[in-house]
């Protein structure tokens, strides 16, 4: 394939060419590169910004430690700036990666003896496939709020009794309504550990909730999208 | 081609603590190379401008030191450097008159560009090393206390926040480098550090953390104290408290609230609660009663409701700030929060302010009246017609009259009354013999 980049440009430690783009739903999909060049803690994320262009973006990690590919879940924001661009990108375009950032990150000491509730509105179910993917024999239940079904991003890969779709726009979910009504009817170990991922609304949201079910801030870890 | 004559060099630094650091390390420089340092009125035969662009009005105060020091200084050398010399780089660079712009990260060898200039060498300010921690120890300086910088960058990435892309992502300075710093700068006479960078809490050199290194700096020998700058409520852990146990440690910490209502802090990126924070206050107040908090609080934030600004006003009344800085916010080009909905009008933004400023003067009088009576060690800055004024441990500005006393030594007062009942406010006291 012929190269994008211009001739005079130099190939960075944090340049990655895309590898793949699969398309999830009408407009979520994810960009597969080359495996990290970095070591990352699952749940983390990393800048994203297209080489050429003057502006990055924030993604959590969509796969796992030990893959072969660092992959990242996007969905394309109406008249937004960046995710119309990265929709346009074709195989073999460059991106220019940093990081990772943040302390959403699963200690692996947790991860084996740990039991999670993972909750998540829309595309914040990337880090989790992170952690999942790189700890398969975690003890963890996601709840996963969406508008339509359609958008439970790669449900396939999750075991069926341990992911919980919440669909408030068509009743094709576990449950018909959004992920807060849900997680209001659930009743949970006073051992778990509770990872937040999403819009900040539904964060504020189940916090309260989880406060009023009487489970500490310090078991409650949270990473906001937007 | 370089004269015997000596050249003279002016400074005006904007911004933070970091720049004022960034700045006396400058000066240092020039001094050790011989330059004079001179008035910024004095026309200088260089001036460097330390810049910042956190909010909109520190452009506008950037921008404006910069016309006047290219109206004043017409043939001098002026370099722009600092956050706005990072944010709108190549739109300097047009400028004429404007001789070189330096980013941070080739701050610390604006002496090396500056003399390659006068010998008549061609060097270009991209072709200077980049290190945002090859700064030499303080010794001649601008100001009393020295700044050590411990940490540069931050990748909080908090959405309204533009630091990550001008000061670049969380870097540590080496322990090693850290502790000679420290050692070299009180050799050079100074009696009060102030531990410093973008997010200190973040500070991590392989296992060594923010509070380990702190431990190490307070049990170096010498006659010194130590302040820390600002600090993000979630950048230690439950043991930082013990460390001001330690009588180096001053019981100050100006502990970054930005809002009292925790649906702004999740739109913010904050990943703290206020009860997370009260929590903080509450531990620190239960071992050290009078401990001395300020904070930084952003009014106007988008979407900010009526209700989510009387929670901050109600927080700031309960953790009692004795000061607070209060940006009105305003937008970052880049950021998330650029783009988040409902941003608030400048009246409704200058409305806020006030309220928190006029509580912050009250918060600061009653606190600094809560001190009365008690012994302070004031470091002196300045004497002027017999009277000393300076800081006490508790960072609280302290004035007393005083004979034969000399700038940079601590002198013991016992405080006596307040003076003032503006933001200026004061405490007055009598020296202790």
């Amino acid at each position: 394939m012929m190269s994008l980049m211009k001739p005079d440009m130099q190939m960075d430690e944090s340049f990655y060419k895309i590898e793949d783009i699969r398309q999830l739903t009408g407009n979520a999909f994810s960009i597969k590169l080359p495996k990290a060049r970095f070591a990352f803690k699952a749940g983390q994320h990393i800048s994203l910004g297209i080489v050429g262009g003057n502006q990055s973006r924030e993604y959590s990690i969509y796969s796992g430690e030990n893959d072969p590919n660092l992959e990242v879940l996007i969905k394309e924001v109406q008249n937004g700036y960046f995710t119309p661009q990265l929709r346009r990108l074709k195989v073999g375009r460059v991106l220019e990666i940093h990081g990772p950032f943040g302390k959403f990150g699963m200690e692996p000491e947790l991860a084996a003896h740990g039991k999670f509730v993972f909750i998540a509105s829309g595309t914040g179910i990337a880090p989790f496939r992170s952690i999942i993917r790189t700890y398969p024999t975690i003890d963890y239940t996601i709840i996963h709020g969406v508008r339509y079904s359609e958008e439970a991003y790669d449900r396939d890969q999750y075991d069926s009794k341990r992911y919980k779709l919440c669909t408030s726009r068509e009743n094709k979910g576990d449950y018909y309504g959004r992920l807060t009504g849900y997680l209001k009817s659930c009743t949970f170990a006073p051992e778990t550990h509770f990872d937040l991922c999403g819009n900040s609304d539904m964060i504020f949201d189940a916090l309260e909730i989880l406060k009023d079910k009487g489970f500490d801030r310090d078991q409650i870890h949270c990473e906001v999208y937007f | 081609m370089i004269t015997n004559e000596k050249k003279t060099v002016a400074f005006k630094t904007l911004g933070c603590r970091l720049n004022q650091y960034e700045t006396d390390a400058l000066v240092t420089d020039f001094s050790n190379a011989g330059y004079e340092l001179v008035d910024y009125n004095a026309s200088p035969d260089v001036v460097i401008v330390n810049t910042c662009t956190v909010t909109n009005q520190s452009d506008t105060k950037s921008r404006s030191v910069i016309s006047q020091t290219v109206r004043k200084a017409k043939n001098a050398v002026v370099v722009v450097t600092g956050c706005m010399a990072n944010n709108f780089k190549e739109k300097l660079e047009r400028q004429d008159n404007i001789t070189f712009v330096v980013e941070n990260s080739r701050k610390s060898s604006i002496l090396t560009l500056v003399d390659s200039h006068f010998s008549g060498e061609i060097v270009h300010p991209d072709q200077l090393p980049q290190d945002v921690f090859r700064y030499e120890p303080v010794r001649k300086s601008l100001h009393t206390r020295s700044a050590i910088k411990i940490q540069d960058g931050c990748d909080n990435f908090c959405t309204f926040c533009i630091i990550p892309m001008v000061r670049g992502l969380a870097t540590s300075r080496p322990v090693a480098d850290v502790l000679e710093s420290v050692r070299k700068t009180v050799e050079n006479g100074f009696k009060e550090l102030v531990i410093t960078g973008v997010n200190i809490g973040r500070y991590e050199d392989g296992a060594v953390k923010f509070e380990n290194l702190l431990t190490m700096i307070l049990e170096l020998p010498g006659d010194f104290r130590v302040r820390i700058s600002s600090l993000e409520p979630d950048g230690f852990g439950d043991d930082f408290v013990k460390l001001f146990a330690h009588p180096k440690l001053m019981p100050h910490l100006h502990l970054c609230l930005q809002s009292g209502s925790d649906k702004t802090l999740l739109r913010m990126r904050r990943m703290y609660d206020v009860a997370q924070f009260r929590k903080t206050v509450k531990q620190f107040r239960a071992i050290y009663s009078d401990f001395n908090f300020t904070t930084d609080i952003i009014v106007g934030f988008p979407g900010e409701t009526e209700e989510e600004f009387q929670q901050t006003l109600d927080a700031v009344n309960e953790f009692n700030f004795s000061h607070i800085h209060t940006f009105k916010y305003s937008v970052r080009k880049g950021t998330r929060a650029e783009r988040l909905e409902n941003h608030l009008s400048e009246k409704v933004k200058n409305e806020r302010s006030l309220l928190v400023r006029n509580l912050s003067v009250e918060n600061k009088m009653n606190y600094f009246k809560s001190l009365i009576g008690q012994k302070q060690d004031v470091l002196i800055e300045k004497i002027t017609q017999g009277t000393a004024s300076g800081y006490g441990q508790h960072y609280a500005p302290i004035r007393f009259k005083i004979t034969n006393g000399q700038r940079n030594t601590i002198q013991t007062v016992r405080l006596t009354e307040l003076i003032g009942d503006d933001e200026n406010c004061y405490l007055a006291g009598e020296l202790v013999l």
